[in-house]
């Protein structure tokens, strides 16, 4: 009976603890972030996706809504592209539609989640949503459909 | 010995002596097989000092006294131009051939000039310019090369609005607008390039095709959310004047409308529990000239109702107008319908459509040469890419009083 030498068997291990990760890590909640300053707190799942369409430009108060998104391949886009109902080509097209019409602006797409944290905190009216785990001090994170990310029933994963 | 490339770590080998290794590409350092010497690492670090040195000499150098041409390629850095000076461009264009099965075609068929024994022509090209002026405001110009006869183009400015979003309830446009007669005048605006079909459907074509419906105007509008709730309720009030000069279908002729002053309201709900839904409707009136006689005028009542679904790739629109003209001073009175659905679902690139239309104008009132016409399309629509579509339709139309139209259109489209 063969068996595996102590470093193959790590490697398996390293593999399967990757694997576990990279599963895990699509499961993860992704949280909804805006500006400290901005008044809202809560949004139901409508209210986001009329955000993230374009729909709804201005935050109560009249400070206007600016998008941010991270760039394709990113999980986050992944969610936000979930919760507009539409494939990577459709929302290409949605936008250049959009902005044929003159109607809302197209979304910031950004790299990582630090440009995300840094667009947030630097325009009163921006809005984004990021990895859960990758939340920074000075984030104002909102509730979505009254729960917040890790809570038992968010709905953004 | 410093590291001057990233693709080194340092690696302790022994608590004694530290080198400097090249990175593996699986991030692990690699092994320094023959270690140097304290006295060798001294002499190398006293020579890239000297090295370090003569290169910051020659940057400084550099930098105090650029060249004029190195002044003139270097553009200013974008956060140092005003806001209202960052104009976004797009374009869009467009490449037709089409054939006909009868000699003499129609000008509302696609743009062909009637008599014209030719197949291929361009469309519209459109040059679309935003700009925001602080940041509620924005300005936005659509400047249309309309190709014409001989390879002639007309120069158009299709809109040109000056917006400023008071808050979601409120946004007020004034200039050169779209009328929001119905959807699809005010979603797919003039470019083929958004839409599914190769051309729009007949009663949306502009005016300047043969269309019936005055989907241009200059003046002001206003749009924006009511407060519903859950039925996602929106608003539009138009009033301004949308004068219009429609070329007649068989190509000989225009007529002037003389339209009065405008007024359009809709009102339209999406949904929350349908996201992709809209359901609304509008109502149009002003007042116009039969050309053929000026003294006679009509009342325009425009009505229009739709209800599209759009999203997961499908693409379901349907709507329907009733034109109705009523003599001001006379006892005339012309009830004219129109209509068309058009389905269309994306696989991968490929998005197959089929069309109905229907469309029945009185030959007494003002839109005497368009008369009973309806029939289906169907082809399909392949996109290379986010920006390149190449399409294909096939029609067929039934007019009144005239032979069956069957036609082959294709279309080469892009956005930019």
């Amino acid at each position: 009976m063969m068996i595996p030498r102590a470093n193959t068997m790590f490697r398996i291990l390293a593999v399967l603890s990757l694997c576990g990760c990279a599963l895990w890590g699509q499961n993860v909640d992704v949280a909804v972030v805006v500006n400290p300053k901005n008044p809202v707190a809560i949004l139901t799942l409508p209210a986001l996706r009329k955000l993230f369409a374009g729909e709804t430009r201005t935050w109560p108060g009249g400070t206007p809504v600016k998008l941010i998104i991270r760039a394709p391949g990113a999980h986050e886009r992944e969610v936000v592209l979930r919760l507009l109902r539409l494939s990577e080509d459709e929302y290409a097209r949605y936008w250049t539609t959009q902005a044929y019409r003159g109607e809302g602006t197209e979304p910031v797409a950004v790299f990582s989640n630090g440009m995300q944290k840094e667009a947030v905190l630097a325009i009163p009216g921006a809005i984004a949503v990021m990895d859960a785990r990758d939340l920074k001090p000075g984030l104002k994170v909102m509730k979505i459909e009254g729960k917040l990310p890790g809570e038992e029933g968010y709905p953004l994963h | 010995m410093p590291c001057l490339a990233r693709s080194h770590v340092w690696a302790a080998e022994e608590p004694d002596r530290i080198v400097c290794a090249p990175v593996r590409p699986d991030g692990r350092a690699q092994q320094a097989t023959t270690p140097p010497t304290l006295t060798d690492l001294d002499q190398q670090v006293q020579q890239l000092r000297q090295e370090l040195a003569l290169l910051e000499a020659q940057l400084a150098a550099q930098a105090a006294q650029p060249s004029a041409q190195q002044e003139s390629l270097v553009p200013p850095p974008a956060e140092s131009l005003p806001k209202a000076e960052r104009i976004n461009f797009r374009g869009f264009g467009e490449l037709n051939y089409k054939v006909l099965d009868q000699r003499k075609p129609e000008i509302a068929s696609g743009g062909f000039v009637a008599g014209s024994a030719a197949n291929f022509y361009t469309g519209n090209f459109d040059l679309l310019l935003t700009a925001p002026i602080g940041p509620r405001a924005h300005v936005l110009a659509e400047i249309n090369f309309e190709g014409a006869d001989a390879q002639d183009f007309d120069v158009d400015v299709e809109r040109m609005l000056l917006t400023y979003d008071f808050r979601d309830w409120l946004r007020a446009s004034a200039g050169r607008y779209q009328t929001s007669i119905g959807y699809y005048n005010t979603v797919f605006m003039s470019s083929a390039w958004p839409q599914t079909t190769v051309d729009r459907p007949l009663i949306m074509a502009f005016p300047g095709e043969g269309g019936v419906l005055p989907v241009q105007a200059v003046g002001l509008s206003l749009q924006g959310v009511i407060p519903s709730g859950n039925l996602g309720l929106d608003y539009v009030f138009e009033y301004g004047s949308s004068d219009t000069i429609r070329a007649r279908l068989n190509g000989i002729g225009s007529d002037d409308e003389n339209n009065g002053n405008q007024v359009n309201i809709g009102i339209f709900a999406r949904p929350d529990r349908f996201p992709g839904l809209e359901i609304g409707g509008s109502f149009y009136h002003d007042n116009i000239s039969d050309d053929r006689n000026l003294s006679i005028r009509y009342g325009q009542t425009i009505l229009n109702a739709h209800i599209v679904y759009v999203a997961r790739g499908l693409e379901f629109l349907n709507e329907g107008v009733v034109i109705r003209h009523a003599e001001l001073n006379g006892p005339n009175v012309f009830n004219m319908p129109g209509a068309y659905t058009l389905i269309s679902k994306q696989f991968g690139h490929v998005r197959p459509f089929f069309r109905f239309q229907y469309l029945n104008m009185n030959p007494q009132s003002a839109l005497h040469d368009v008369l009973l016409r309806y029939g289906p399309s169907f082809g399909t629509r392949y996109d290379f890419n986010r920006q390149i579509a190449l399409k294909l339709q096939f029609d067929r139309t039934w007019r009144k009083s005239q032979l069956v139209l069957n036609g082959v259109q294709t279309q080469l489209s892009f956005a930019f």
